[in-house]
């Protein structure tokens, strides 16, 4: 089990990155491309989402 | 039927029933095998992680779309729904006071209670999510549509 939060966004991002390169272009300069930008995106914007609701309460039903 | 209808409907068949399938036999070895690991590594990350297949419920109209989405997986997916409910089951009884209906979630509940439930979940629609853009990307090269 990937217990990790990071560690599971790292490798998620990797897969999709990974798919979506190979499913959009075919030379390996413009797939390496697309693979980083995908990648980079995901990491970063999950962070900055994140960053965004760190000051909301976890529970706020209670 | 010509032959590029033959090749669209085996492709695609192909590509539902293993990952990549479907552009090996288009002539597209490489993309098959890459396509082949990413897939199924999506789809055991989410077995691993304790994540959960669907069952179609009347009362909730977005777990049919969900339920396809892990058929979509192909074949293997049946791994999934064994793990979730230790049998082969793609419906919940309507009436859901049924013993029936109370196994299948006691089941499903057994699963949400895991830490890493919602990350498994997640990897097994992904999976399947994945193959469908497989089938369709294979149809599309099939046809010649995209090279």
């Amino acid at each position: 089990m990937l217990r990790s939060h990071f560690l599971n966004m790292l490798v998620f991002a990797g897969l999709v990155s990974i798919f979506f390169g190979f499913l959009t272009q075919n030379e390996r300069r413009e797939r390496l491309k697309v693979m980083a930008i995908l990648f980079l995106s995901m990491i970063v914007l999950s962070l900055l989402i994140a960053y965004a609701m760190f000051p909301f309460p976890l529970n706020a039903a209670r | 039927m010509s032959s590029r209808s033959v090749s669209a409907i085996v492709s695609c068949a192909a590509a539902w029933a293993v990952p990549g399938a479907g552009h090996f036999y288009l002539g597209k070895r490489r993309r098959a095998g890459v396509f082949f690991l990413v897939v199924l590594t999506t789809f055991f990350l989410g077995l691993l992680n304790e994540g959960r297949a669907y069952v179609a419920d009347s009362q909730q109209p977005l777990s049919y779309l969900a339920t396809f989405t892990n058929v979509a997986t192909g074949p293997v997916e049946v791994l999934s729904r064994q793990a979730t409910y230790h049998r082969l089951v793609y419906r919940l009884p309507e009436d859901e006071n049924s013993p029936e209906a109370m196994a299948l979630l006691g089941a499903m509940r057994t699963k949400v209670k895991s830490v890493t439930d919602e990350y498994g979940t997640t990897y097994l629609l992904a999976a399947g999510l994945m193959n469908m853009l497989l089938i369709l990307d294979a149809f599309d090269i099939a046809i010649g549509r995209k090279s």
